[in-house]
Order: C-alpha cells, then sequence, then structure tokens
C-alpha cells in the first residue's frame, strides 16, 4: 500500500495541530445532533406551514421555494452521515444518511464511495469525481446554478445504476463486494418513488408534490450555489490550503448545512463531526482559505475570475 | 510461534491511554492500541487507502480511518465498514517489564 501524506498528518506534524486536541474534537456523541434535529424539524414544519397558508394564492411559489431550502439541506446532513460523525453509532448515521439520500434523490451508498475519492483527489481535474469545473461564461455560470445539468448527471446515474451498469470511474472508488449494493439501492429508490406516485395516484393525495418534490426542484438551485462556494474558483492543486474554501456565513445557513462551511476544516480532518467544527477552525484559521464575507463573496471571487479570465 | 521472535516497540508509559499510538520500527510504521482488553498492534497505514490510521478515531475496539471512514477490529483485523474490506496486518502483542512486545517474523526481523 502506497502511504498518503493526509493534510490531517502533515497539519500534526507541522504543529498546527496537536493530537491531543484532534482527539478532543473527534469525539462522537449523539447529543448535538439529536438537538440540531429537534429544531430541524420544527424548521420544517414551519416552512411547510407557510406552504399550507399560502395554499390558494401565488405566495405558495416562494413559500415552496423557502421550504425547498431546507429540504435541499438535508445534503448537508446526509454529508455529514457519509463520513459517520453525526451519531456515535455507524448505523444510526447509515440510517439517517439513507433517509436523506432518500428525500433529496442521492443513494447513500453510491454517494458515500463517490464522496471517499472527492477527499482522495479534492480538485484534481479528472480524479475528482464531485469536482464542479469553473464555469467559461456567465451563462455557464447561470446553467450550473440551474441544477438542470446536476438533475440530469443525477437521474441519468441512478438510471444507469438500476440498470445494472455502473461506470468504468465507479468501478475504481466503488469496493467490488458492493457493486451489487449500490445495483440495489438505485432500484430500491426507483421502486420508492414509483410506490409513491402509484399511492398518490390511487389516493388522490397530491401532497408530497406540493410539499416536497416541487420544494425539492425549486430549492436544489440553491444548494448549487452553496455547493460552488467550497472549490469553485480555488486552484485546482491537491495542497488543502489552496484548493478549499471556508466560508463564514451566519448563523441560519450554518444551522442548514451544518457547519459545513468550515469546509476546508472539515477537508483536514473529515473524521471531526460538525459540532466541532467551529472549534477546529480557530485552530486552523490561519492557516486554510477563509472566505469573511460568506457564500456571496465566494461567489463575487468566482464571478471575479469569470471576469479575468480570455474569452472564446 | 518458532518462526517469530519478540521484538520491543514502545514503553507502555509512552503510549497514548485508551487510544491509538504510532511507533516507527525497522522502517516500518506500526499502530499500537490501548483499548478495553489489552494492548493490539496493527500495521500504521490502512489497506484501502494508504492514510496513518493513527490519525484517525479509536473507540472500544474500533479503528477508523481518518481519510475515508472505513473501520476495522483491532483485534483482529477484520474489517467492519466500507470502504475497507480487507482485513488490515496484526501482530501478536504482550507487555514485558513494562514493554510493548510485538511478534515479528524472525527472516524479517535479521533484515
Amino acid at each position: 500500500m502506497k502511504p498518503i501524506v493526509t493534510p490531517l498528518t502533515q497539519a500534526l506534524s507541522e504543529g498546527k495541530l496537536t493530537r491531543d486536541e484532534l482527539r478532543d474534537f473527534m469525539v462522537r456523541s449523539d447529543g448535538p445532533a439529536l438537538r440540531l434535529l429537534f429544531f430541524w424539524v420544527l424548521v420544517l414544519l414551519a416552512t411547510g406551514s407557510l406552504i399550507w397558508l399560502a395554499w390558494d394564492s401565488w405566495l405558495i411559489w416562494p413559500a415552496m421555494f423557502l421550504h425547498g431550502i431546507v429540504v435541499v439541506h438535508h445534503f448537508s446532513l446526509e454529508h455529514e452521515c457519509v463520513h459517520s460523525t453525526v451519531f456515535r453509532t455507524r448505523r444510526l448515521n447509515k440510517i439517517v444518511g439513507t433517509i436523506c439520500g432518500l428525500i433529496i434523490i442521492l443513494p447513500f451508498k453510491h454517494f458515500r464511495y463517490e464522496h471517499c475519492d472527492h477527499h482522495t483527489y479534492t480538485q484534481l481535474k479528472g480524479d475528482d469525481p464531485e469536482l464542479i469545473e469553473m464555469p467559461k461564461s456567465f451563462a455557464g455560470y447561470l446553467y450550473y446554478i440551474s441544477a438542470i445539468p446536476y438533475w440530469r448527471a443525477k437521474f441519468t446515474e441512478l438510471a444507469m445504476h438500476a440498470a445494472g451498469h455502473l461506470t468504468e470511474a465507479e468501478k475504481r472508488f466503488i469496493p467490488k463486494v458492493e457493486y451489487g449494493a449500490v445495483i440495489f439501492e438505485a432500484r430500491a429508490m426507483l421502486a420508492f418513488y414509483a410506490a409513491l406516485f402509484v399511492l398518490m395516484a390511487a389516493t388522490g393525495w397530491w401532497a408530497p408534490i406540493w410539499f416536497w418534490l416541487i420544494p425539492l426542484f425549486l430549492g436544489e438551485p440553491v444548494m448549487r450555489f452553496v455547493r460552488m462556494t467550497e472549490h469553485v474558483g480555488r486552484p485546482t492543486v491537491a495542497q488543502m490550503r489552496d484548493n478549499t474554501r471556508t466560508n463564514l456565513v451566519s448563523l441560519p445557513w450554518r444551522f442548514l448545512c451544518w457547519n459545513m462551511n468550515y469546509h476546508a476544516e472539515h477537508h483536514y480532518a473529515s473524521s471531526v463531526p460538525f459540532h466541532a467544527l467551529p472549534r477546529l477552525h480557530e485552530k486552523l484559521k490561519d492557516h486554510i482559505c477563509v472566505e469573511p464575507d460568506g457564500y456571496l463573496g465566494a461567489h463575487r471571487d468566482i464571478l471575479r475570475q469569470l471576469r479575468r479570465a480570455p474569452h472564446g | 510461534m518458532a518462526d517469530e521472535t519478540w521484538s520491543d516497540l514502545v514503553a507502555v508509559a509512552d503510549l497514548h491511554a485508551n487510544w491509538v499510538t504510532r511507533v516507527d520500527l525497522g522502517g516500518r510504521a506500526f499502530a499500537v492500541y490501548d483499548a478495553p482488553s489489552g494492548i493490539y498492534v496493527s500495521l500504521a497505514l490502512c489497506n484501502h487507502g494508504g492514510a496513518d490510521l493513527c490519525d484517525g478515531y479509536f473507540e472500544g475496539h474500533l479503528i477508523e480511518c481518518p481519510l475515508h471512514q472505513g473501520a476495522f477490529d483491532v483485534r483482529d483485523g477484520r474489517p467492519l465498514d466500507t470502504p475497507a474490506t480487507r482485513p488490515m496486518k496484526t501482530f501478536p502483542a504482550r507487555v514485558e517489564n513494562g514493554m510493548v512486545q510485538i511478534a515479528l517474523p524472525a527472516r524479517r526481523q535479521r533484515q
């Protein structure tokens, strides 16, 4: 096995972080996640209620958009579960991560294995399966944020997996013993949604469309906007202090994204749970790229680079 | 055991209590685990992605790789969670006169 020097090993050897501090940061506990999930459900109920209150008016569309912003952030929880850091037991992480994946149509196992390579090859074109390329034009920038290319890629992926096909790239990051599980997972997800639509058609109960699926598609551009801030516009190099951006955002956004705005810290030490990332940030903030103006500041940076880039 | 020789690895006093400690011996890196049921030793590098397991999360008898969160049982090296799928290399370990010793193949030790 060829040894690799992870950013974490590097940070420890350079004294940016002591082993005792790392051990303290990595402690797993159910409490913080259960508390956050309590408020999470309250927020979902609140934004869902807005849809109900706006039922007979055009205001239902902004209400569904607002609710959708919360719904798409199940991605952040699923992402944390991928790292087995939300809850103390790995089984609970998998259960909650699978439910989140079902809500946002992102199969958990496949995302987990894909995400492994994202952490190994962050921002390396051709190797990082989650790399979002720097747009070549303003139209390309808007097109990405529209989430059209995202959904096209995800639905194609789901259909291919359900049909029993994995790409050569996927066969590299999915353990061979898990090929069947990834295919089963895609089929199970399609079966779930097919059953849901049959149920809705048979009963005339269309609430999932208005309280879940339309908000999901309306909200996904916000998730694309957020995901772009993590790496887009940063150098496509292996050095973690360069290739990843931490965004300082307000409490509501930190709540929604499970502190994943501390993205560089997460890449340095992906075994550190979401609730310890602000403390890890205090240790690493002088060694990483920090965008003090948050998501908007990151997009200003991206657009600035876009304007400077040669056209044609 | 006839083909193995016990070698001093690290003083028990130098271990991180209830945690994992990295020790280099003969050009190889070992992970020494202070677990609830005793001391266990494995190679330090994860056999999935090559990351240093000594930087990972350790609880009970489970060591988790810091890079991809694959997991192993430190007692016998069996993989507990993907993406780790192959057993990690473990070594018989004992404590003698305050030293953690591991059994290495005699031929390798002479090198």
